[in-house]
């Protein structure tokens, strides 16, 4: 594989999809700056998606973003992932690799959804024993993302935010900051996303992550099936002012928009960090 | 064992999810938003058979075209309540959907439904193998002897269904209208492969054809592959030609 262009600080990407293989594959010139794929999507494949992906690599730097992990699960991380997982990082040299702070189910009974942890000491001594054991098998370090949620634990003894950083702190890993799960976490349970954000040490945030969620109501729904909503920008760029060298991702997954609609997404978040520290009178 | 607290509550939790909601679980949760604790349950519940409804509906969107979306998603709700998934990867799950189609009622009138599924099943297992590199038919030729073991290539799929499926899978895939098919009548045999791309391929076989590549994939020597078979000495030649130019066969050993 020839050298892909280089990570630059604050670069703005959008998550590979496979709706838009036939605008990408043309290797047109892009607003975005990197790719961010589904490690489940590529680790058990051999035909076309990995094609895809590897030559996409060629052009773009590429990180690697899983579901499936459950770094927050009693029963560990499944070491048939770990191996694969690994192999597709050796092929692809992504310049991170990310999962959730979460459970997805047990081995026996994968329910393939990001269940919240309570946030306790148990769960964090559990998801430093299992991130110690990814990072072995991966030889990386992770960067584990903050979730939408729409219940709490009674038994939590922290809030989600000193969980986030003592989970980091405590493994040894680092933090994808989902700005939209912290936004809809915080409407949800009623702590403002503001002093979430504000409380992440820069130093330990690696990316951040921008989506949309739909209001049901009664609550909101992490969907990321509709551009970021106008209070999610504001909060991006309440984040960027402090993270002005954290790549910027925005995740799209249902009803996903055709190519042009979604790099005018990546485009506003570059400009919002632009005037964030490069418009701005000093 | 005693469980720890998180083992109980990550417990609780996925018995919540895939069958009934706990009641421990719910006097352990408060709900977000102005759900109650049973409604913010009920959030991941929901998720739950929506998520494994359209991985199936991905892998089996020709069954799914056939079936219409009422009975494909009684068919979805029904297994995915007897087949936990238990692989780390949605897109794994559904095998043993076509069996359990052709065991429900909707049988009757499409009869062909579980072989369809296979065949859906089949193409996704090779749309994620690795395109092989098959002999040039030159140098297949040149090392082929009929005491010659060929090796087929992994992208390659030998299918025997008991239904014409074929002409009703491949009928316009990019379309998501209802298929009404018509005919499926009498048993049908076919060969899947990738010629060095990632591009699929498929023919129809014979019986013989089917019978000698089935021997060749069974590592028998091509003269009792072909013998076996009953192929005759035309039948062998076009066999040998396809197989060639197919690019299936990536060794020869022996003979």
């Amino acid at each position: 594989m020839k050298t892909a262009p280089g990570v630059r600080a604050g670069m703005t990407g959008v998550g590979l999809r496979s709706v838009h293989y036939p605008d990408l594959l043309g290797r047109p010139s892009t607003a975005v700056d990197w790719f961010e794929a589904i490690s489940e999507n590529y680790m058990d494949s051999e035909g076309r998606p990995l094609e895809v992906l590897l030559k996409i690599r060629e052009d773009y730097p590429v990180a690697l973003h899983g579901v499936s992990l459950s770094v927050g699960g009693v029963e560990g991380p499944r070491s048939d992932y770990l191996r694969r997982l690994r192999r597709l990082a050796d092929r692809v040299d992504p310049f991170l690799v990310s999962d959730h702070l979460c459970f997805t189910g047990a081995h026996a009974s994968n329910v393939h959804d990001l269940l919240p942890l309570p946030y306790t000491e148990e769960a964090i001594v559990t998801v430093a024993r299992n991130v110690a054991i990814a990072q072995d098998a991966l030889g990386r370090r992770l960067a584990l993302e903050n979730v939408s949620s729409y219940l709490s634990y009674r038994e939590s003894v922290m809030t989600e935010w000193e969980f986030l950083i003592a989970v980091a702190r405590r493994a040894d890993c680092r933090i994808l900051l989902d700005v939209n799960n912290a936004y809809v976490s915080a409407r949800n349970h009623g702590f403002a996303a503001e002093d979430y954000i504000d409380a992440v040490p820069a130093e330990l945030v690696a990316q951040i992550h921008l989506g949309g969620y739909s209001d049901m109501g009664t609550f909101l729904f992490d969907t990321h099936s509709r551009a970021p909503t106008p209070p999610v920008w504001e909060l991006y760029r309440r984040a960027v002012r402090r993270l002005p060298d954290a790549p910027t991702l925005i995740e799209w997954d249902a009803d996903i928009p055709e190519w042009a609609g979604l790099e005018a997404q990546a485009v506003q978040a570059r400009a919002i960090r632009r005037e964030e520290h490069e418009l701005k009178p000093a | 064992m005693s469980s720890s607290p998180l083992e109980r509550l990550q417990r609780r939790f996925v018995r919540s999810v895939t069958f009934a909601a706990d009641a421990d679980l719910i006097a352990a949760v408060t709900g977000g938003g102005r759900l109650s604790a049973a409604e913010a349950i009920g959030v991941y519940r929901d998720a739950y058979p929506a998520r494994l409804t359209e991985a199936l509906g991905e892998t089996y969107e020709a069954c799914w075209r056939v079936l219409g979306d009422e009975e494909f998603f009684a068919a979805a709700r029904d297994f995915i309540a007897r087949a936990p998934s238990r692989s780390y990867n949605m897109s794994d799950y559904g095998e043993g959907f076509p069996e359990f189609l052709e065991s429900r009622p909707h049988a009757e009138d499409a009869p062909f439904i579980g072989d369809l599924a296979r065949l859906e099943w089949a193409f996704l297992r090779l749309f994620h193998t690795r395109a092989h590199e098959g002999l040039e038919p030159a140098a297949l030729a040149a090392a082929a002897g009929s005491e010659s073991i060929l090796r087929l290539g992994a992208a390659c799929v030998l299918l025997s269904l008991k239904h014409s499926v074929y002409g009703i899978w491949k009928r316009d895939r990019a379309d998501d209208t209802p298929l009404e098919p018509t005919e499926w009548d009498g048993a049908q045999r076919l060969v899947l492969y990738k010629r060095g791309t990632n591009q699929i391929f498929a023919r129809e076989l014979s019986v013989p054809e089917h019978a000698a590549l089935t021997a060749l994939a069974q590592g028998r020597p091509l003269g009792a592959a072909l013998d076996t078979a009953g192929l005759d000495e035309d039948g062998a030649r076009e066999l040998f030609a396809f197989a060639a130019d197919a690019r299936l066969i990536v060794a020869v050993v022996g003979g």
